[in-house]
């Protein structure tokens, strides 16, 4: 019997080859309405995929989307060697501030980076941008010479471009989840595809829109906060920025050094939103009380105060002279290197002599190797110092971009991966020497363990703790639920595993990052972005999620305008309609609890309400975020005596529902015999996340549309008294 | 209802990736011509009742059809190891080879793959691997390897090798006369132990798909049930669902384990009925069909190789099996012993050579009527892979075998009978001998429910009913078939009905012998 395994293998040289398994591929099409050179399509005779290896490119895509692993492809990938920018490597950089990577200078480089991009029908790279730019459509865009067309495709999504491709970690977002990093392949440049664009062409200012009478008060001036402002203000409403600190930007402003992020990229947003009319009022520190203030003269309140509390570890001779955090030594570094002679008097300030180390003025020791880390070591280079950044992760597992922490090896900083220090020791009350010992992680997700035995004395001068930061426990404790766990539960969207970005976590292009459980994981914050942790306070960057990223804590920003602006809060005192939209969810095995959920959805689209329907597996914070009006539907499980409450499924969708903010709610349980306490359970859970219920209703068999038309009606009546009761209602 | 989902929409926080997403059109061509004949009446969805939908969207559904089988299982180890040595007394021997083989072709015969979703090897070991009863967990035990590419191209063939593999072996140790209960224990350890071992190292249902011995058989013989199993109730939706849930696996239903997607599947023969793909399923779009008795023999499309090859393998087997109560056999497989010095009955040479001898016949046959019928032009260029590969021969060899699978069903169901008339009373006394009395001297133990002589006549009756199921699909078929790729449609029908006849025959006639030869 002549069994078809002489099918030929071009593993090695030559093209690619893809071979659908006949057995096993059920003609689902996932593969084929994935692949981006059109290589596959259908028999449909067979009804199973056929391949054509003449048009495969080898980024087996396929293969990362074929549900019953159908498909094989082998060979090598078609793809031409990636482009890069320029990189500007000094001889020294002392004293330096220039920028480091100066990206694609001309189009000849960049259209050629451009041209390798697939287009992908399903762009993983989209999914692993925290903002989700339409990254094959801006780069399509460059290839036709289109930057407005390109700038017009990021501002969809994106009003940091300039900002973003610069300072975000590429390897784990848009460039690693890219098919050809999930290939093993080297991802197409996205990051100075986008500088390019903003480079050549400037970004659009915001274009004020019609008044919307609404007015939101943010607290906080970084990147999140630039995010929902530029949202709001596009969208109409009036704007007011509190910002503590003199100037505006946050992070951006004296977080990112001027080499990564020159000042004039910095500083290009507030210019902009400021003339677009955004107020903004510095030296406004908002604590507390003032949110409570905040709210009785804005209709909502977004707070975007960032992650400002240096975490200081607790090390034997941390008190010590000469030990300082990130944010102190990165604010004044970077103001002596932009000031005229700053370097040395910052330098005396310090206590440094210069030329006392050879050529240095003296060591630095910072403790970490992530991107603040570097920051600092890279600084203090500038300033004239010597570097070594400590961390206690495995090289491997480290958090720092790649890239950078190349470059900060060229310029001559030292970095100890799988060491921690144990212990500061100095003289005269300045720190001299530090204790290193070694750590072992086995793997990225084990926290590193201290090896005892002999450990390493290291000559110091200075220690910058730069091990990040945590939110200040004042402001979170006003803001109840956050932080949020960047961790997304249980089964993971199917449209995300459908697109494949879940599959192969281990690219060494994206050096060995799962990038699409981190965009999972992200995908978690921007969502709860958009739901108010109480009523009329939403919640953003650093303050939602803990430290985060630049991008990420924008798009947040951006999440939070749009639903203030669709669900239209008003302060108050401030005439206000009743809920305009409302989700109706519920539990159903058997179609009755489902069919409650819909007449009652049937009244209260009679009553003017625009109405969702949806089992509980498909509501998630996204369509939770989208409704004035919540209504809970479940069966009644259990035997008649014992376990009787919510079903199962119910239940667990409840204990992981978010912050509700405030929302009206009612909700009703079908039952047989006995509902018991079900009605209480459920009531309280919603009302444990914020949310207030207005209405409940027990259904016995037999009189279901009756009674699902009164609970409509008796929901929309609470709902409009809750209303009432908080201000003046409107229309009815 | 007016609801509006649109609205939401465009006014709510839209997330942004659906507008970066393009996807190709799902290519729709061709689908009548496709799934026409094989789609199931929508009028014969089960799960439109509510209580069946209930009861089988319960997760414990499937526990609870496996929990019983599991019991008598154990019970069968148990008590083959350590209960009486008198096979007819001990109930592990005598409620497997008296009952439980007829059972479970009745089951086929009737429904497909019942046994599947009841199957207590596979039940075990799935529950090790899913580490739970019935639950739907994210996480499974084990390494989740894909089946090597080479093997899984074999399609169903390496469940027939491993039945050829166990057969002999139940056939060298005596275990289904039955011979020793506790080889039959050992045997039901064997089985239930590769399975595991089957669950652990690879993904999803590997074990039953490419390997159990009874897979091949069941999934021939049940494709006569009138049972399609779970299948899409609209394809437009599922050409257009974007999760796939049925497939990956959704918030209250595994992927299915079977690799079968309901929305192209256009017979019953890889549904293992588990009801996976139900429950997963977030669109509501899967249902339980009924179809009329032989539809997944005659009118499933797409052919493939690999299940013809397996039944006139199995064909052979079965031949086989008849042949050795002869003397003729006899004769000829202590002669080969004595050679070949194997201690005694089956020679593993005549038992493969009689099987292969078989099988090259009825190929031979084929060839012979394909050569002297078909059409030399009816050979379409496309696929070359073992399973879906055209040619002048396999145009006639891969219809003709499906048409066959009732005499063969038949053949085997009729090869039980003797035991299960003759002895199944016997599980009556073998219960009570667990609890400490019944003896072989009840007379419940040698009661008989036919006579040898009846028996006879049953056995034909089961064959001549068996050879008119094949006449009548393989009427069918040829008339689907091989009249296109024929120069002469009568005689094409005639002649592969006058093959289904004279097996038939064979088969009856093989049975007389047997009966004359004891
Ligand atoms: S490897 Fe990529 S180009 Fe080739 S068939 Fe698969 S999806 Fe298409
Ligand atoms: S994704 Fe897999 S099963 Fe679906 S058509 Fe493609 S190869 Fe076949
Ligand atoms: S914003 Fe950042 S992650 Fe998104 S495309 Fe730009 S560089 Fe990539
Ligand atoms: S950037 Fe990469 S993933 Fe994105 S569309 Fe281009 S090739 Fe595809
Ligand atoms: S999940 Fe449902 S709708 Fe989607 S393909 Fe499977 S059966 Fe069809
Ligand atoms: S998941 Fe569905 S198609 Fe697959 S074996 Fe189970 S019942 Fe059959």
């Amino acid at each position: 019997m002549a069994i078809a395994m002489t099918e030929e293998r071009s593993a090695g040289t030559g093209r690619p080859s893809v071979r659908v398994l006949a057995d096993r591929c059920a003609g689902c099409q996932e593969c084929v309405l994935r692949c981006p050179t059109g290589a596959l399509g259908m028999d449909t005779d067979r009804w199973v995929a056929t391949a054509d290896d003449e048009r495969c490119v080898g980024c087996r895509q396929c293969v990362r989307t074929c549900p019953f692993s159908a498909i094989v492809v082998e060979g090598p990938a078609m793809v031409a060697p990636r482009v890069s920018g320029t990189t500007a490597h000094p001889e020294s950089v002392l004293a330096d501030i220039s920028e480091v990577r100066q990206g694609f200078t001309d189009w000849e480089a960049a259209l050629a980076e451009a041209q390798r991009c697939l287009a992908c029908p399903d762009p993983t790279c989209v999914r692993g941008c925290p903002a989700h730019n339409d990254i094959p459509a801006f780069v399509a865009a460059i290839r036709d010479r289109d930057l407005a067309g390109a700038h017009e495709v990021l501002q969809r999504t994106s009003v940091l471009a300039d900002v973003c491709s610069r300072v975000c970690n590429q390897a784990a977002q848009c460039e690693g989840a890219c098919t050809w990093s999930l290939a093993g392949e080297a991802p197409v440049a996205i990051g100075q595809l986008e500088r390019f664009v903003t480079d050549h062409a400037p970004v659009p200012p915001p274009v004020r829109g019609p008044d919307a009478d609404v007015s939101v008060g943010v607290v906080g001036a970084g990147p999140a906060a630039i995010g929902a402002a530029w949202s709001l203000i596009e969208a109409g409403a009036s704007v007011t920025v509190y910002e503590k600190d003199p100037v505006p930007s946050g992070l951006l402003g004296w977080g990112i050094p001027d080499f990564t992020l020159p000042q004039a990229v910095a500083q290009r947003p507030w210019r902009q939103l400021e003339a677009a009319g955004v107020e903004l009022r510095c030296d406004a520190e908002v604590d507390a009380d003032g949110i409570e203030r905040l709210l009785t003269e804005h209709d909502a309140v977004i707070v975007a105060a960032g992650a400002s509390i240096p975490v200081r570890p607790p090390i034997p001779g941390a008190d010590l002279d000469g030990v300082t955090d990130a944010t102190t030594f990165l604010k004044t570094g970077q103001a002596a290197l932009e000031a005229e002679g700053g370097r040395d008097r910052w330098l005396a300030a310090m206590g440094f002599t210069p030329g006392v180390h050879g050529g240095s003025a003296g060591h630095v020791l910072v403790l970490g190797a992530g991107n603040t880390a570097m920051d600092v070591a890279r600084t203090a280079r500038r300033l004239g110092l010597d570097a070594t950044c400590v961390d206690w992760l495995d090289r491997r597992f480290a958090l720092a971009r790649p890239d950078e922490l190349d470059e900060a090896w060229r310029e001559g900083v030292g970095v100890r991966f799988s060491r921690t220090v144990t212990r500061l020791e100095g003289d005269a009350k300045r720190v001299r020497r530090a204790y290193l010992a070694r750590t072992v992680q086995p793997s990225a997700d084990r926290m590193p363990k201290v090896q005892r035995g002999e450990q390493e004395t290291l000559a110091v001068d200075l220690v910058v703790m730069a091990m990040g930061y945590r939110v200040d426990p004042a402001i979170a404790g006003a803001l109840p639920g956050t932080p949020v766990r960047r961790q997304a539960a249980g089964l993971p969207d199917r449209r995300w595993m459908a697109s494949g970005v879940l599959a192969n976590p281990a690219s060494e292009f994206a050096f060995h990052n799962p990038v699409g459980q981190l965009a999972l994981g992200r995908e978690v914050g921007l969502q709860t972005a958009s739901l108010p942790v109480r009523e009329r306070v939403w919640v953003i960057g650093d303050t939602l999620t803990g430290p985060a990223t630049v991008v990420e804590a924008m798009a947040q920003g951006r999440r939070a305008a749009s639903a203030i602006m669709a669900g239209r809060p008003s302060r108050p005192g401030k005439g206000r309609a009743g809920p305009r939209r409302a989700l109706v969810c519920y539990a159903s095995v058997g179609g009755r609890t489902a069919g409650v959920a819909h007449k009652v959805a049937e009244e209260l689209t009679a009553k003017g309400l625009a109405v969702r329907v949806l089992p509980i597996d498909r509501v998630g914070r996204e369509e939770l975020a989208a409704t004035d009006l919540l209504v809970v539907g479940s069966w009644v499980e259990g035997l008649v005596v014992a376990k009787v409450g919510p079903a199962r499924a119910a239940r667990a969708w409840l204990d992981g529902l978010p912050r509700l903010g405030g929302v009206p709610a009612a909700v009703f349980c079908t039952y047989e015999i006995d509902p018991r306490a079900t009605l209480d359970v459920m009531a309280k859970a919603l009302e444990s996340r914020g949310a207030r219920v207005v209405a409940s209703s027990a259904l016995r068999r037999g009189g279901d549309d009756v009674a699902a038309i009164a609970l409509a009606r008796r929901t929309l009546a609470g709902a409009r008294d809750e209303v009432a009761a908080a201000g003046v209602l409107n229309g009815s | 209802m007016a609801i509006d989902l649109q609205q939401h929409r465009s006014t709510g926080q839209a997330d942004p990736i659906p507008a970066a997403v393009h996807l190709r059109p799902a290519v729709r061509s061709g689908i009548e011509e496709r799934f026409g004949a094989s789609d199931p009446e929508p009028g014969l969805e089960l799960t439109r009742n509510p209580r069946v939908a209930r009861l089988v969207r319960n997760r414990k559904f499937q526990f609870l059809l496996i929990l019983p089988n599991q019991i008598v299982f154990w019970t069968v180890i148990f008590v083959g190891l350590a209960g009486t040595a008198v096979p007819g007394l001990n109930f592990g021997a005598a409620i497997t080879w008296y009952v439980w083989f007829c059972l479970v072709f009745v089951m086929m015969v009737v429904v497909g793959r019942a046994w599947c979703a009841m199957c207590p090897f596979g039940g075990f070991a799935e529950w090790v691997q899913r580490r739970t009863f019935w639950q739907r967990t994210q996480k499974v035990l084990g390494l989740g390897r894909k089946f090597p590419e080479p093997l899984a191209r074999l399609g169903f063939l390496i469940p027939v090798a491993s039945f050829l593999l166990l057969t002999w072996i139940e056939e060298f140790f005596n275990i289904a006369g039955p011979g020793n209960p506790a080889d039959t224990s050992w045997m039901v350890v064997g089985i239930v132990s590769s399975a595991l071992i089957f669950f652990l190292v690879f993904e999803r249902r590997t074990f039953c798909r490419y390997v159990c011995p009874l897979s091949t058989l069941i999934g021939t013989v049940g494709s006569m049930g009138s049972v399609a199993g779970f299948r899409t109730k609209d394809r437009e939706v599922c050409l257009s669902c974007q999760t796939k849930d049925c497939m990956r696996g959704g918030n209250d239903g595994y992927g299915c384990p079977w690799y079968t997607w309901p929305g192209s599947a256009d017979s019953n023969l890889s549904c293992g009925l588990c009801s996976e793909c139900f429950k997963g399923c977030s669109e509501g779009n899967v249902g339980l069909f009924l179809q009329k008795p032989l539809t997944s023999v005659i009118v499933p499309r797409r052919r493939r190789a690999d299940v013809a090859w397996g039944i006139a393998i199995l064909w052979g087997l079965v031949v086989f099996q008849q042949f050795n109560a002869t003397n003729v056999y006899a004769s000829m497989d202590s002669w080969l012993n004595k050679y070949l010095l194997v201690p005694h009955y089956p020679d593993p040479v005549d038992y493969v050579g009689i099987i292969a001898a078989v099988t090259i016949l009825t190929a031979g046959l084929v060839w012979l009527i394909a050569k002297a019928l078909g059409r030399n032009d009816a050979v379409p260029t496309g696929p070359t892979n073992f399973v879906d590969r055209k040619s002048r021969f396999r145009n006639f060899f891969v219809p003709m075998a499906y048409g066959l699978i009732p005499v063969v069903g038949a053949d085997y169901f009729a090869r039980q009978l003797p035991k299960f008339f003759k002895h199944s009373a016997r599980v009556v006394p073998a219960v009570a001998h667990i609890a400490g009395f019944g003896s072989a001297k009840s007379s419940i133990y040698g009661f008989h429910i036919l006579s040898d002589g009846w028996i006879v006549v049953v056995q034909v009756l089961v064959i001549v009913a068996g050879t008119a199921a094949a006449a009548w699909a393989t009427w069918r078929i040829a008339g689907r078939e091989l009249v296109p790729v024929s120069r002469n449609a009568l005689a094409v029908r005639l002649t592969t009905l006058g093959v289904v006849l004279a097996f038939g025959a064979l088969a009856s006639v093989l049975y007389v012998l047997m009966h004359a030869a004891s």
